[in-house]
């Protein structure tokens, strides 16, 4: 791996950086400005040697004694210079952390939302947890380069640049010989870096899993506490932190390795300088005072050296952090939004696949030569076994999904032709888990359309029949669903999300078992209101209840990715077919005996 | 906003943080500020050793009165002498800090889930996940950040001391400017990393809120999704954002206000003693050298002293994030368990009910008055509208709940009296929607229980999930992936399914666990379950008569209350409820049969 990238670590953080610096524009506004009262305020540090040199040499050394009034003088001037160099030093920090944090922010929400334009197969492949830390903890490794070692990096290559200025003024031999052994000392960091950067990139990836851990030990506790698995839940807890600690803590060691390190080089340099100022002595123009001040100037030097290594640990992790939350923005969207894209057309929608293969980036094909049309104003029931395709067909008629190959064209237009805005106000989808949000019934209800009214939502609860499950709510709409919707039953939950997907007035519903955990009468009485409603309308349901099925103007049959029967329920039944088939085994288990 | 808390509570607060973790780990400790004292020794000896260096090199040499010969040898030795020293010190201190902080972190995120471990799931339904992912992971670690400058921190202390000591030997009155300074710039400093206190306890706030919305709303991707709401997301989440960004501004500000004067202290303690130094030199009660180590130790102070700025900074930091973590450490809704021990016999056990009622929140009554008798070995069915409590009840033989009121037992055992970890022994539960954990299909069989081969392999045949297993590239070794998402539904529910038919439970209990299964695949489970003569009593709670078939009895529940329990045929003929739910599809497709006769006659007409 070393030798395949010959450019290696540190340059990739800095690159990456710079490419997070791109995303995030706000952290570089008002950028001059912040770096000429930073640079002002780094003065101060310089005022120090300077000082020293000119009361040592000019005043304390000088011919005639301690010159009172000249130290005097001096003094004051290099107070006032402090002051002021604090104060501009303090300004230009609070505009640098403020763009920073501003910056950060808007690289939080522009992640979040590619990540939400990616489709499906990215949000649903990923682990929850490593998801949320790419807008959370991948972010705060940031934002803590950017409040200590941003802020140390930029104040310290000021100080290097001042204090190497002002060797070279005092004497350029021994200012040469602290940049050359500057620059030596800066190789062998480069190259330890590396080793340094691999070591942090293991801890994220340790930390991703001793959260996804810890987040699974909590929401799984119920199945974790029915199965008396508590021990072995801990247990598995337990070992993903110690995993996590080891590779912190090995980072850790190279860390104070590292900055151990700069420290003896900094008394390297300054013994060099004594011997080599000694040695060159008054002859070469080195007195006493500037070589004193050149002890502080190499402390001056060194200095930001130290802080920069203290915070190489911050630009590692954070060029870690980085580089995840890059590997999100660069991700293509897979299922983009079309530009100028056009409306559906109005009034009920057709639906036609033409030569439809579906495939998973990595697996075999899911729906193959698929070929069918669905006139507007019919109601398909989609029927099969598990695995079947039935429910990559309905995400694919709500481009949810987009075909391997083939078109999905609906009311005359290819899908991927139609804006997002005019897909979803018009075709609504109701997947089986029923995901309802931490909030009130009224408020789930409304995430289907946002402005609508208490009497619209009531409305909705009772065009379906639900007014009387909506009745016995202690608190109406008002009553909270709480995590996931977790204070209803499931089949309570299937109920809120199917009233969300009715109150936006679809011209194409396509529900996937969207029913499944309700019971058989109130299914019954929901299919019923809904035919009514949706007379005319388009619609598409995915089901293993086959009643389903008996009702529909159409049933689709697949098996193993592909359409193998349609028509109506008598004649499929009649045929004697693969869905004659399912439906002995459906009978078999409803006939109330 | 509340009212900010008083400084002495910050910092009696800070100093038992810091105590409880240092007692924890005494010895890492020591051995860090071991380290940090080293260093703070080598930083006195560096400016006494530059000091002589000045008078007996410097000076003399480049005021020409000695000439250089071999005297430069020595200083150059020294000062490399005391630099390996300090890289000494420096790497003893990180070391054992680092270790310090990691291990302290570890063992605090441990305690984190095995105390969550132990509450009750009430307390959860008012917790998101993402919340408790944040105190484990985020505020876990802003709450040992005192950790890595603490040690620092008092070798710091010692250095001032030693300095000041130093200070005040070479002149008396340097000494006392020196220590009036450095009493000031302490002074500051405290009242700054109070001040930050409050700011960083919103800061914390904030995050946890994003990371929930985050949370949240990746979970519901789909929904998010489908009803072409990722706008509305996002700004919900930038909202949060912002609010967090305005916090850490905050935050900063009072940083670089604060900051500003700790790291002004050491230019101005320099130039200072640097004047009334000249003045003390002129008078001769000092030499050039001690002056210039007198300044060389205040400027080589810089470091440190920003260190210590960051001690007082951290510990309001750490304490902000302890709070988070202490809330729920000290959260005392625990599951309390007796100490009865599980009595795995191969036979069914009987399960009865006693006026049992309950409630997830007051005024929201799920079930009332609820009486069960189910003898030993028994088939039970569970059938009600939806919303009328199956599920509840389900989790109360199981003890995922209590009751409110009455009780369960089984076998004349109170569930509660059981030890912990024990009524599983003789009881297993499927629930509605599969809980997969993110390890192979055997890991999930077994939950770290160990089983023979065969029953596991017994169990995955019943459920009807042996083949699909099979078909897995590594078959049972197969990992499912976070919730199992590489499986479809319903082959989740089969592997939840054998999970628990691989127990042999006493007591198994089963809600609509087969609801995303295929008609054909279930009719085999089912038909396996009649035959299997399984050593249980089974619960099923269901819709579909054919898992009723499997049932000698059924009770019929509505509105939280026992309607009726019999034979399925007595409640058809007795119960017009129970028939409704039961006939719904058949009478349904009776209709419908009608209907399209209708239908075709009128057309024929």
């Amino acid at each position: 791996m070393t030798a395949a990238k010959p450019e290696g670590a540190p340059l990739e953080a800095r690159l990456a950086l710079r490419r997070a610096l791109r995303e995030a524009p706000a952290v570089l506004r008002g950028f001059p400005l912040t770096l000429v009262l930073m640079l002002a305020g780094t003065g101060m540090q310089i005022v120090v040697p300077i000082a020293i040199q000119q009361i040592v040499d000019g005043e304390i050394l000088a011919a005639g004694g301690v010159n009172t009034g000249g130290v005097l003088r001096l003094g004051v001037l290099a107070l006032a210079g402090i002051v002021a160099a604090a104060a501009a030093r303090r300004l230009g920090l609070v505009r640098m952390l403020r763009a920073s944090a501003t910056g950060l922010s808007d690289l939080r929400v522009t992640t979040f939302r590619h990540l939400h334009r990616l489709s499906i197969l990215h949000t649903e492949s990923e682990r929850r947890g490593a998801l949320v830390s790419r807008v959370t903890s991948d972010m705060t490794t940031i934002q803590d380069f950017m409040d200590f070692g941003g802020v140390a990096m930029i104040l310290g290559s000021l100080q290097v640049l001042l204090a190497v200025g002002l060797m070279t003024w005092y004497r350029w031999q021994l200012s040469l010989l602290v940049v050359g052994g500057v620059a030596m000392y800066g190789v062998l960091l480069a190259w330890f870096q590396r080793i340094l950067a691999r070591a942090h990139d293991r801890v994220r990836v340790r930390v991703a899993d001793s959260l996804a851990a810890v987040g699974e030990a909590i929401s799984g506790l119920p199945i974790v506490r029915a199965y008396g698995a508590e021990d072995a839940t801990l247990e598995r807890v337990r070992r993903a932190l110690e995993r996590q600690f080891r590779a912190e803590f090995r980072a850790n060691r190279l860390g104070a390795f590292l900055f151990s390190s700069a420290e003896l080089f900094a008394g390297l340099i300054t013994a060099a300088v004594i011997g080599v100022g000694v040695w060159l002595g008054p002859g070469r123009g080195v007195t006493a005072g500037s070589l004193l001040a050149f002890l502080f100037l190499v402390n001056l030097l060194v200095e930001p050296v130290q802080m920069v290594v203290e915070t190489l640990d911050l630009v590692q992790s954070a060029g870690a952090g980085v580089r995840r939350i890059l590997g999100v923005l660069d991700t293509p969207v897979d299922v983009p939004d079309p530009v100028d894209g056009v409306d559906l057309p109005t009034g009920s929608l057709d639906v036609d696949f033409a030569g439809i293969r579906f495939r998973y980036p990595t697996g075999p094909d899911v729906l193959s030569e698929l070929t069918v049309s669905i006139p507007d104003g019919t109601r398909v029931a989609v029927v099969g076994e598990t695995g079947s395709g039935k429910t990559t067909f309905a995400k694919l008629v709500t481009r949810l999904l987009d075909p391997t190959e083939g078109w999905v064209i609906i009311g005359g237009v290819p899908l991927n032709r139609v804006r997002f805005a005019s897909l979803r106000r018009r075709v609504a989808f109701v997947p089986q888990e029923g995901f309802l949000f931490d909030a009130s019934v009224g408020a789930n209800v409304r995430y289907g359309r946002p402005e609508a009214g208490d009497d619209e939502v009531r409305a909705a609860f009772e065009e379906l029949g639900l007014a009387d499950w909506l009745a016995q709510l202690p608190a109406g709409l008002a009553t909270p669903v709480g995590e996931r919707g977790g204070q209803l039953s499931v089949g309570e939950r299937q109920l809120v999300a199917l009233v969300r997907a009715w109150i936006s007035d679809p011209d194409l519903l396509v529900l996937d078992e969207a029913t499944s955990a309700v019971d058989p009468a109130l299914e019954v009485r929901l299919r019923r209101a809904m035919e009514r409603l949706t007379a005319g309308r388009t619609s598409i349901t995915v089901a293993h209840r086959l009643s389903t099925a008996e009702a529909a103007d159409e049933v689709l049959v697949f098996e193993k990715g592909r359409l193998v029967e349609r028509g109506r329920h008598e004649d499929l039944l009649a045929a004697g077919g693969p869905y004659a088939a399912l439906h002995a085994d459906w009978a078999a288990g409803t006939a109330s005996l | 906003m509340t009212a900010p808390e008083r400084l002495s509570v910050v910092l009696r607060d800070g100093l038992a943080l810091v105590r409880r973790f240092v007692r924890a780990r005494p010895g890492a400790f020591a051995l860090a500020v071991g380290g940090a004292t080293v260093f703070a020794s080598a930083i006195v000896l560096a400016a006494v050793v530059v000091g002589r260096v000045t008078d007996d090199l410097i000076i003399p040499v480049l005021d020409g009165e000695a000439a250089l010969g071999s005297r430069w040898v020595g200083g150059v030795l020294l000062i490399t002498g005391v630099a390996v020293y300090k890289a000494a010190g420096i790497t003893l201190r990180r070391t054992f800090a680092g270790w310090l902080q990691g291990r302290t972190q570890a063992d605090l995120r441990y305690q984190l889930i095995d105390h969550q471990m132990r509450l009750r799931l009430a307390w959860f339904r008012r917790q998101s996940t993402g919340d408790l992912m944040a105190v484990s992971e985020t505020d876990g670690r802003q709450a040992t950040y005192i950790l890595a400058p603490l040690p620092f921190g008092t070798g710091s202390l010692l250095l001032l001391l030693a300095s000041i000591g130093i200070i005040s030997w070479i002149d008396s009155l340097l000494g006392g400017i020196t220590l009036v300074g450095l009493g000031g710039i302490i002074a500051i400093d405290l009242r700054g990393s109070w001040r930050t206190f409050e700011a960083f306890q919103a800061v914390q706030h904030s995050r946890g809120l994003v990371s929930g919305i985050a949370h949240e709303s990746f979970d519901g991707a789909l929904t998010v999704k489908a009803l072409g709401r990722e706008e509305y997301e996002t700004e919900r989440l930038a909202r949060a954002s912002e609010k967090l960004r305005d916090d850490i501004i905050e935050v900063n500000r009072l940083w670089a206000f604060y900051g500003a004067f700790i790291e002004s202290f050491p230019a101005v303690g320099t130039v200072v003693l640097l004047m009334v130094g000249a003045l003390r030199l002129k008078g001769g009660s000092l030499t050039a050298g001690e002056l210039v180590t007198v300044t060389y130790l205040l400027s080589l102070l810089a470091i440190p002293m920003r260190l210590m700025g960051w001690v007082f900074w951290d510990l309001a930091h750490s304490l902000a994030g302890w709070r988070r973590v202490d809330t729920v450490l000290s959260e005392r809704d625990f599951l309390v368990h007796g100490d009865l021990a599980a009595d795995p016999q191969p036979t069914g056990a009987a399960v009865e009910g006693a006026a049992v009622g309950f409630a997830y929140s007051p005024g929201e009554v799920i079930l009332s008055g609820v009486e069960l008798e189910i003898p030993p070995s028994r088939t039970v069915a569970v059938v009600g509208p939806t919303g009328s409590g199956k599920s509840t009840l389900a989790m109360l033989l199981v003890r995922l709940w209590d009751p409110d009121s009455g009780a369960i037992t089984l076998d004349g055992r109170d569930l509660r009296r059981f030890a912990r970890a024990e009524l599983p022994r003789e009881v297993a539960f499927v629930p509605q929607e599969a809980f997969l954990f993110n390890e192979d299909v055997r890991g999930n069989i077994t939950l770290g229980m160990p089983l023979p081969e065969e029953q596991i392999e017994a169990a995955l045949r019943l459920a009807a999930a042996d083949e699909f297993v099979a078909a897995l590239p590594q078959g049972m070794g197969t990992q499912l992936g976070e919730r199992g998402t590489t499986l479809s539904g319903g082959q989740r529910q089969r592997v939840a399914l054998a999970r628990a038919l691989a127990r042999r439970p006493r007591l198994l209990v089963l809600d609509d666990a087969t609801s995303a299964v295929d008609p054909s695949v279930e009719a085999d489970i089912l038909r396996g379950l009649r035959e299997a003569d399984l050593p249980s009593t089974v619960v099923v709670v269901a819709y579909r008569p054919s898992s009723i078939a499997l049932a000698d009895t059924v009770i019929y529940l509505d509105g939280g209350r026992v309607v009726a329990h019999g034979r399925h045929g007595e409640l058809l003929a007795t119960e017009p409820g129970y028939a409704r739910l039961l006939q719904a599809y058949e009478e349904d497709a009776a209709a419908r049969q009608a209907e399209r006769g209708r239908g075709t006659e009128g057309g024929a007409s």
